[in-house]
């Protein structure tokens, strides 16, 4: 039966015992406050009426002295203290209430005990907002967003619940205890609520759990400026108390409105009764909802869209309240605001708070519960004195303007909710901090490397040859890399580098020369120069003969000259007939020839050198040069490279090498060649081609990805980690989302769920419980929370 | 550009002075002079480039004419006392590799020898 319940409300085995704690702490809190309120709306209409409720609305404003009070006391004084004497003060001064209530006129009085139930609705006020705000302090110290999220639910059921048990036991002892009878009970629940408290310490405390907020311990000193500047400094949480705000209005609008009603439809002696059956009645709806449906529509629908609900069926509350208004309207209005208030909108509203950093968090919800929420009351009130101006004193002929103004108040509700629930995506986001990054990418923003190959090449080709080096010389000018840091650099120990050379002009005795271009023609004079040069047919001739002549030479000591020659082909355009010996230079047997011809290759890009590049790609040695080279061809071979990777008697290795340079190519053409590989069943090159199409993808983040091939190979991958594939794995269902999703938020997602910490794993299962369809959501999320 | 011929141990030695560049082409071109050479019966010949301070690809393509015809009727024709400034427009294009250069006139006299 327990593990049934527990099932339902979605608690882990070994939370029970602490979440029926928090649950049991709300209900004794919530219980007392629903049996106060209903004793303050009921006082106060007997004995001030509705037309003065905006005076009780107003009191709100002296909040903000409640809070800078509360901002203190968290400085001076530790969680426990703070928790315990707060439940002792209210339930001391609750009885102290009762008290005066009974024997105030004889004691003070008749005038005195007339406007009693305004600094009791003060009081009542100042109670809800310390208590319960302090309720929720804690569960944001204990709980990450994904456990809030699953547990949100029951404990606001436990606020619920001992709502509805106030308003019942309001309605069924009314009649007999009376008003001070109602108040000595309320400090009764609240004398229980500290020993549950108590408990519920000790229980946190043997589970090692230890809140990063000050509230772990002696509070940091956090005044009502701190807290007004913290809130300012960030726009998330302006947005935030912004919407709290406008809550806050609606709010009291439709209390009036609904007073209004109820105090000409029910008699006076009724109204606690009245008070405490509505009261319970909503609370029992709010109850059900809450337990039900508030973690399920969340989970389900999102944040974004449970955000939606109040203003949605409020707007059609106020609606049916303007068409008819009559006494079921108007419980149906209030019903509706507070049950959905109770349940989807607090739940919403304290999810919102849990990505903000703790460094500001507290000083966050202590000014906009306490001070914003307070705040937009008296804002309410002003706005309600202002309507009633023009009445003189006749408040019900503003009906109709208040009408008007909740409805305009809920449409910039809903408004501002679309912004906060985009807001609330993005500083989850920040909370993930830095996103992970490809191999590729960190290099490529790092390191120039084909600057760091051109500056090794070249230092090496100093103990092989001059033209080599000189060749590469040109190359870095030509390029533009040959900064006077890279020039310094190959300088380094000229004089030492002892270069044979066949070339008579290096056979007298004197030391060797090195090229140099410190004394050479202006760049672009030589570069110039060099290409007319390598275009006249007299020139081309030559070389076609000599380019015959190297190749004829079968001794091992004509490798240099057959790297210089594969070297200066890259040079002389796609059209010289000389450029045809790649061909045989790629089928050389020395690796060092073969880099060059295939970087000259890569260069002139004509198609008679693919295939043997592609040869090429088996051999390690050769193999990061090849596929440089076909690289540099880009999209013009993408569909011989499709042919390659689809043949299935090739290499694997090659079609391996393959995918990778599709990858590098990563066009559209080249996308849609890796995928048809992987959706015609790749086999071993499975991953291969994801991992692929994932690079694809961080090149081309506008690339889109049809979902009918992607998601069925997501959920494959998830059944995959279900069964324990191995930890490595994991990344492949990131990279399958990341080509159906945001690739930069998967990542982010991923970088926090590989540190493996149970907030690393709930912050990015929170991230991608906000992108994923909800197929996805329910298939992947439950795996992710749950892997080893 | 003026170009000065005289003969050593029976090479035909070309002093050429001045830039070799398209602009400042002569009467007669050194490929001219050269062919001149070789229709007389010349089949040694010398390029002395000591006092040539650039060419542009109108210099090398003269140089290259001149090494086909010589080459094609069996003769040698040699290059020396290039400057490294402009050596290195021979290296880039790999003609070191084909022509025969030296570094002074003499080390290419004595070549001539060894043919």
């Amino acid at each position: 039966m327990a593990n049934r319940l527990a099932r339902l409300v979605n608690i882990r085995p070994g939370e029970g015992a602490f979440a029926a704690l928090f649950f049991l702490y709300f209900f004794l809190v919530t219980a007392p406050f629903n049996i106060l309120k209903s004793v303050r709306d009921a006082s106060y209409l007997d004995d001030l009426g509705a037309r003065n409720l905006p005076y009780a609305y107003a009191t709100a404003v002296l909040i903000g002295g409640v809070v800078s009070l509360h901002a203190r006391l968290q400085a001076r004084l530790s969680r426990r203290v703070l928790l315990l004497s707060s439940l002792a003060f209210f339930a001391a001064t609750s009885v102290l209430f009762g008290l005066l209530f009974a024997w105030g006129e004889p004691w003070f009085g008749a005038g005195f005990r007339r406007w009693l139930p305004l600094p009791f609705y003060l009081w009542v006020n100042v109670f809800n907002v310390v208590l319960v705000t302090q309720f929720w302090f804690s569960v944001n110290d204990v709980f990450n967003p994904r456990e809030a999220k699953r547990l949100i639910g029951f404990f606001g059921s436990g606020g619920i619940l001992g709502g509805f048990a106030g308003g019942v036991l309001t309605w069924l002892l009314a009649g007999t205890l009376a008003t001070s009878g109602l108040l000595f009970l309320s400090g009764g629940f609240l004398g229980a609520g500290a020993v549950v408290v108590l408990l519920l310490l000790r229980e946190q405390g043997r589970r090692g759990e230890t809140a990063a907020g000050p509230s772990a311990g002696r509070l940091t000193k956090i005044g009502f400026g701190d807290c007004s500047s913290a809130v300012r400094s960030d726009s998330y949480l302006v947005l935030l108390a912004a919407v709290v705000f406008v809550t806050g209005l609606v709010s009291t609008f439709i209390d009036w409105e609904a007073k209004a009603i109820v105090e000409g439809s029910v008699a006076g002696g009724a109204r606690t009764e009245f008070f405490g059956v509505f009261n319970a009645g909503l609370l029992a709806a709010a109850f059900l909802f809450q337990l039900v449906l508030t973690s399920r529509l969340i989970d389900r629908f999102g944040l974004r869209l449970g955000l939606m609900v109040t203003p949605a069926f409020l707007l059609l509350g106020v609606g049916g309240l303007a068409l008819w208004p009559v006494l079921a309207a108007a419980v149906l209005l209030k019903g509706a605001d507070k049950a959905l208030g109770y349940s989807i909108g607090q739940s919403a509203r304290e999810l919102l708070y849990i990505p903000i950093p703790q460094s500001l968090k507290y000083k966050a919800k202590a000014f906009i519960d306490m001070f914003v929420n307070r705040l937009s009351r008296a804002g309410g009130a002003l706005a309600l004195l202002l309507l009633f101006l023009p009445f003189r004193g006749d408040a019900s002929r503003a009906w109709p303007w208040v009408i008007g103004l909740t409805v305009v108040a809920i449409g910039a509700w809903a408004v501002l909710n679309l912004r906060l629930g985009r807001a609330y995506v993005n500083t989850v986001k920040s909370q993930l901090g830095q996103t992970w990054e490809r191999g590729e990418e960190v290099v490529g923003h790092r390191v120039d490397v084909d600057l760091a190959k051109l500056v090794v090449d070249a230092l090496e080709s100093r103990g092989r040859s001059q033209t080599l080096y000189a060749l590469h010389l040109f190359d870095l000018l030509r390029s533009g890399r040959l900064t006077p840091e890279v020039g310094g650099l190959l300088s380094t120990g000229l004089a030492d580098a002892a270069a044979p050379t066949r070339n008579p002009m290096w056979e007298s005795d004197e030391v060797p020369w090195m090229p140099d271009l410190s004394d050479a023609f202006p760049s672009e004079v030589l570069e110039k120069n060099v290409r007319e040069i390598m275009a006249l047919p007299d020139y081309r001739n030559l070389m076609a003969g000599y380019a015959r002549r190297v190749l004829s030479q079968l001794d091992v000591a004509a490798e240099t000259e057959k790297m210089e020659l594969a070297k200066a082909l890259g040079m002389m355009g796609p059209d010289a007939p000389a450029v045809l010996a790649l061909e045989d230079l790629l089928a050389e047997c020395s690796p060092d020839v073969i880099r060059y011809a295939a970087a000259s290759a890569g260069e002139l890009r004509r198609r008679e050198f693919v295939v043997p590049l592609v040869s090429k790609l088996a051999d390690p040695r050769t193999r990061d040069d090849a596929r440089l080279a076909l690289e540099k061809y880009g999209g013009r071979i993408v569909g011989s490279l499709g042919d390659f990777l689809a043949d299935e008697r090739a290499d694997e290795g090659v079609r391996r090498e393959v995918a990778a340079v599709l990858a590098r190519i990563a066009g559209r053409d080249a996308a849609g060649e890796l995928l048809e590989s992987l959706a015609a069943g790749a086999g071993a090159l499975e991953l291969d081609l994801i991992d692929a199409l994932d690079l694809v993808r961080v090149r081309n983040p506008d690339f889109v990805f049809p979902a009918a091939v992607i998601e069925p190979m997501i959920l494959r991958q998830a059944a995959r980690l279900r069964s324990s594939a191995p930890d490595g794995e994991d990344i492949v269902l990131f990279k399958l989302l990341g080509l159906l999703h945001n690739h930069e938020d998967v990542f982010r997602a991923y970088e926090s769920y590989r540190k493996g910490t149970k907030d690393g794993v709930a912050y990015a299962v929170e991230l991608l419980d906000e992108m994923l369809s909800r197929e996805l959501r329910e298939k992947i999320l439950p795996i992710l929370e749950r892997r080893p | 550009m003026i170009i000065h011929k005289r003969d050593k141990n029976s090479v035909v030695v070309f002093d050429i002075e001045g830039e070799l560049k398209r602009s400042d082409i002569t009467d007669v071109t050194l490929h001219q002079l050269v062919k001149g050479e070789l229709d007389a019966g010349r089949r040694r010949i010398l390029l002395n480039f000591e006092k040539v301070p650039f060419i542009d690809s109108f210099g090398v393509g003269e140089i290259l004419a001149s090494y086909i015809s010589t080459h094609n009727l069996g003769g040698r024709l040699k290059l020396a006392r290039i400057s490294k400034k402009l050596f290195l427009i021979f290296q880039v294009t790999m003609l070191d590799r084909v022509l025969d250069i030296f570094d002074s006139e003499d080390a290419a006299l004595q070549s001539f020898l060894k043919d």
